[in-house]
């Protein structure tokens, strides 16, 4: 099936059975290989972007469904060689260990952040759910707050 | 003997008189009756709307259930202000507009759950009826619509076509099939929607 | 290495070069008893004494490019522990160049700059901490005697500052030199700098791979890919002990994008043109997987019974046996471990290219050269001709100590002739783990009149951790006889009691268990910390001045006291609850290095929660004290991930869960809100880091579990 889109603010189209993953889509026929696989059932959360500006997991989301829709991965959320607030807050923070898990974890909190510009801890309990077997949440969450403050300077 | 027994034998028979009348109010207020082929279809139509298929996202707090045993969704997902999950964790993130088989997620169009005030969780099969009925509870919407909603709606009517868990094995089915839970709800409101008794 | 038929005498000299068990000390106590040297050994493992020694010159260490850069040819693996961090500050320091100048890589094979066992065992940072060092140091020199030449002059009136080399008002970079060298010439080592002198080293600079990994950077084994490459999909068994009895493969045969259907005697593959089609046409295959029963948790739960099995006796002091006997009133407890799954994100797979000259593969693993010597073997190919390019890991906790998948994409790459990728599916990495065994143990105490221990054993049933892996010599196994890695946190660490022994009775279960974060460290300091504070308890003592009163007047016994008195006093500990928040103390040595931990703990919501976690450890030199840190926090939640929550289960002969949720893992909400560390530094060198930390937080939670409820927990997981 021939399916087009926006990625990263680019045009693409591409031509492959319309059920695959649009993971497998991002990674293997794109080339970006930001957006991880780790489990493919949608419970681990490595495999997050963005689709029309809400998070979603790209293992569980049919390439078809992503005919016309503006898709953002990792590699599209710095902008002119400047960081995202996210990105930023994670790198003051040191927060990556192995850093396999990051990327869906920064994606999440990126869509997070657009709805809930100033999360409390609680907020951050009920919407970033992904899983980190490094266990870094300690300094996920001190990033997530600092990402607030960041992006609440740019405005 | 004769008049130990007058007061007992008296006090039957008021008895009496009170559960007769009783009974007829009742009947008397709802004004309806419920034929065998009615009955049948109230009793297979609720089969469906009972079915965990259907209560998993009617809960009465503000989690919704998963599964054939009903847990509590994992991974904290929650209602949020209007069924859709939170804002940083809406249903969509996961659940697409049909089941995905390879994930093993289910999905239909408008994924979300049922306000509060259609919550079926430990509500008694009369009890769900009732409320699907009172446009109190149901969103103001009329008999008719009603019924457009549970035959047409393709969120209701995923229950028939669930899909596969993540280890690929399909979702248990409601024990009707779609036609036949059809039939039942235009048998059942074409006869008015009548609630029988528990 | 399987060279148990060799005299006994050469093998057992040929594993301790280098050690600091005396040769001569061992034989001698192997004249006199095999206990002794399994007690040796043990206390070796236990104290992760493995220096390095892999024969390669700084000159393939350190790659100097014209642009003046230093690229770090790696041989330990990055797997989230800060490895190459580390290392990229201790070479700083003597080559005399910026920090931000050094980039660290995956050594390939290529260059020959082999790890000779594997990264793992919290043995990166301690165990190249000296030869690093002197390589670096090496190097420096080594630019000098070049300048020195160049120049005319004596190498000591070069100076080499932040990666120029000068003599009076000539200057040249270092990338300028290395252009000029036609053959290096090596000088004896170098005396070092003074450790008080670092720039780097002692300091908290964030890590060097942080970049990478923030804006998706395509670093991992499953991001490898290889031009024309094919994908290939193998068939596993979901089934314990399930033995291949044949395959049907007719109706995987023309399927869509199937290229080969690739069969072996131990496993069948597909090719694919894409990971979908590879995976489907798997899914066709028909295998008739033989076995003999249908195993359930119950029946390994069974298998895990001290008093099954051969004792051996790993640790003792003074008489524990008679004291024991003679007693009138022995306390004595139980208690429990699960099996563990590692649940790393980055599945294990690899993708190989195989060629008449060679093969080169690429993958996530942590041990390099048993990979390579295992693919060459297989494919009848020297070792020299198997490259192997090792990539930063999603993950590593031991699930990579042994990583065989390469042999099988090595083969579908030679029936192919393309390069082959070929990933585990999360089922297939959940029933098909190397997991954390399953343990049971039973301790046991006699208390003087005046409530000290006179006398404490531990006994620990497990499966095992060592025994059938790769790494260890086969030799070893008989000598020693049981599993040390399961003894790994197993031993008594209070010496001032006059009586003790640990006792391990290993158990062969019928699925894979093997190394997973720490070792034996999580279940046995559950359960001796546990047991320690119901003595306390029991004589109505406070817990941390009763495990200051067992401890030793040595060097060990000092350092331990130093980080259990600071832990009290930073956490406030105390015995009361307060607010309805409870506290809980353990501590635990865990190759040399001690840590303490206090937990605070409340129910929220009808839940357990941990809200804060206050640890201390004392890991030597920090190298990089945010790392440390970092290891810490990771740690403590990893650990009381595995404490509170997770566990496998055997259904209808299967592993399960076999995806993440129903194998519940500490997620952000669970995680303590509050990690305090503090870091000691007692020594002098770096020791462990990465494993420590996970020793006392099981048994910190179930103490204040214990305060909070009444209720003493001893089995993990502590939540149902």
């Amino acid at each position: 099936m021939n399916i087009s889109f926006t990625i990263n603010g680019q045009p693409a189209q591409v031509d492959v059975p319309e059920d695959t993953p649009m993971l497998w889509v991002i990674r293997d026929v794109l080339n970006l290989q930001g957006t991880k696989f780790g489990c493919g059932k949608a419970a681990c959360g490595a495999c997050t972007i963005h689709v029309d500006g809400d998070a979603v997991r790209s293992c569980a989301f049919s390439a078809k469904f992503a005919d016309g829709k503006d898709i953002t991965t990792i590699e599209g959320l710095s902008s002119d060689g400047k960081l995202h607030p996210v990105q930023q807050a994670w790198v003051d923070e040191v927060v990556p260990q192995c850093g396999y898990c990051q990327p869906g974890f920064i994606m999440a909190t990126a869509a997070m952040l657009d709805k809930i510009p100033n999360p409390t801890d609680e907020d951050i309990d009920d919407n970033i759910v992904n899983v980190c077997r490094c266990a870094t949440y300690y300094r996920m969450r001190k990033a997530i707050h600092k990402a607030a403050e960041i992006s609440n300077e740019n405005i | 003997m004769t008049k130990n027994k007058f007061p007992l034998l008296f006090a039957l028979l008021i008895g009496i008189v009170l559960v007769a009348s009783a009974y007829s109010l009742e009947t008397a207020t709802r004004d309806e009756a419920m034929s065998e082929e009615v009955s049948e279809a109230f009793d297979k139509m609720m089969l469906v709307i009972a079915h965990k298929r259907c209560v998993n996202c009617h809960p009465s707090g503000d989690r919704p259930r998963q599964g054939e045993d009903s847990h509590i969704h994992l991974f904290n997902v929650q209602r949020g202000k209007e069924g859709h999950g939170k804002f940083g964790l809406k249903c969509k993130t996961c659940h697409q507009q049909e089941n995905n088989l390879k994930a093993g997620v289910p999905g239909a169009p408008h994924w979300h759950l049922a306000p509060r005030s259609m919550a079926w969780e430990g509500l008694s099969r009369v009890e769900i009826a009732r409320s699907m009925i009172n446009p109190e509870n149901n969103g103001d919407r009329s008999l008719k619509e009603i019924e457009k909603h549970l035959t047409e709606d393709e969120l209701v009517l995923w229950a028939f076509n669930p899909g596969v868990d993540q280890e690929g094995n399909p979702r248990e089915k409601p024990p009707v099939s779609e036609e036949d839970f059809i039939a039942a709800v235009k048998t059942w409101m074409d006869a008015g929607a009548p609630i029988p008794e528990e | 290495m399987n060279n148990s038929k060799n005299k006994k005498g050469v093998t057992r000299r040929k594993f301790l070069i280098g050690s600091s068990i005396g040769v001569g000390v061992l034989l001698g106590a192997g004249y006199l008893s095999r206990n002794l040297i399994r007690r040796y050994i043990a206390s070796m493992v236990n104290e992760a004494d493995m220096p390095y020694n892999n024969n390669v010159g700084p000159s393939v260490w350190f790659e100097i490019t014209a642009d003046n850069k230093i690229i770090l040819h790696s041989p330990k693996v990055e797997m989230g522990q800060g490895t190459f961090t580390g290392l990229a500050q201790i070479a700083a320091e003597e080559l005399e160049v910026d920090l931000s100048n050094i980039n660290v890589v995956h050594a390939s094979t290529a260059t020959s700059n082999i790890d000779p066992f594997a990264t793992g065992g919290s043995t990166s940072i301690s165990g190249l901490w000296q030869p690093l060092r002197e390589l670096a140091a090496t190097m420096r020199e080594m630019l000098k005697i070049q300048a020195a030449q160049i120049w005319d002059t004596e190498r000591s009136s070069i100076s080499a500052a932040d990666g120029q080399l000068s003599f009076g008002s000539k200057s040249m970079s270092y990338g300028e030199l290395v252009a000029q060298v036609k053959e290096w010439e090596v000088p004896d080592t170098p005396p070092l700098k003074d450790v008080s002198s670092y720039k780097y080293v002692g300091k908290p600079i964030p890590r060097i791979d942080l970049m990478d990994k923030v804006i998706g950077a395509p670093i991992f084994g499953m991001d490898a890919t290889m031009p024309d490459m094919l994908y290939g999909a193998v068939v596993r068994p979901d089934r314990i002990g399930a033995t291949f009895g044949g395959a049907d493969v007719s109706a995987a045969r023309d399927m869509p994008g199937v290229v080969k259907i690739v069969e072996e005697e131990d496993f069948i593959g597909v090719v694919a043109t894409s990971r979908m089609a590879a995976e489907e046409a798997k899914n066709a295959i028909k295998v008739d997987w033989k076995t003999d029963k249908n195993w359930t948790s119950a029946e390994i739960v069974e298998m895990l019974e001290v008093g099954q099995g051969n004792p051996i006796v790993i640790q003792k002091q003074g008489d524990p046996a008679d004291h024991i006997e003679d007693s009138q009133q022995v306390i004595t407890a139980e208690y429990r471990s699960p099996i563990g799954a590692h649940a790393q994100i980055e599945p294990n797979g690899s993708v190989s290219s195989v060629t008449d000259e060679g093969a080169t593969i690429k993958m996530s693993t942590q041990v390099v050269k048993i990979t390579r010597k295992e693919v060459a073997k297989r494919l009848g190919m020297d070792e020299e001709d198997v490259v192997i390019e090792p990539t930063y890991l999603g993950g590593g906790f031991g699930r990579r100590l042994h990583t065989p998948n390469a042999i099988q994409t090595a083969v579908m790459s030679k029936a192919v002739g393309k390069p082959v990728a070929s990933f585990y599916t999360r089922k297939e990495e959940f029933q098909n783990d190397t997991f954390r065994p399953p343990t049971h143990h039973v301790l046991k105490a006699v208390m003087t009149e005046d409530g000290k221990i006179d006398t404490i054993e531990h006994n620990v049933s497990s499966g095992d951790v060592m025994f059938g892996s790769a790494l260890v010599p086969g030799f070893v196994q008989p000598v020693v006889g049981a599993d040390v890695g399961a003894w790994r946190g197993g031993m008594i660490q209070y010496e001032a009691i006059p009586n003790f022994h640990a006792i391990s009775w290993r158990v062969k279960l019928p699925f894979a268990t093997s190394w997973w974060r720490s070792l034996g460290l999580l279940a046995n300091t559950f359960a001796i910390e546990c047991f320690l504070d119901e003595l306390a308890v029991q004589t109505k003592q406070d817990p941390v001045q009763f495990r200051l009163d067992h401890i030793q007047d040595d060097d060990r016994g000092y350092r331990l006291k130093e980080v259990i008195k600071a832990a009290a006093k930073r956490a406030g500990y105390r015995d009361e609850v307060v607010d309805g928040v409870a506290m809980g103390f353990a501590a635990s040595t865990d190759a040399n290095t001690p840590v303490a931990q206090v937990a605070a703990v409340a129910i929220v919501d009808d839940e357990i929660k941990v809200l804060k976690v206050t640890c201390v450890i004392d890991p030597g030199l920090a190298v990089n004290p945010d790392q440390v840190r970092a290891q810490c926090e990771g740690s403590i939640i990893m650990g009381m991930s595995a404490a509170m929550y997770e566990k496998m289960e055997v259904v209808d002969g299967q592993l399960y869960p076999v995806i993440y949720g129903p194998y519940r893992m500490a997620l952000m909400k669970d995680a303590p809100k509050k990690i305090d560390v503090e870091i000691l530094q007692n020594a002098e060198t770096p020791g462990a880091v990465g494993e420590p930390p996970l020793g006392p937080i099981g048994a910190a939670i179930a103490n204040a579990i214990f305060r909070l409820t009444g209720e003493r927990r001893r089995e993990m997981p502590l939540v149902k």
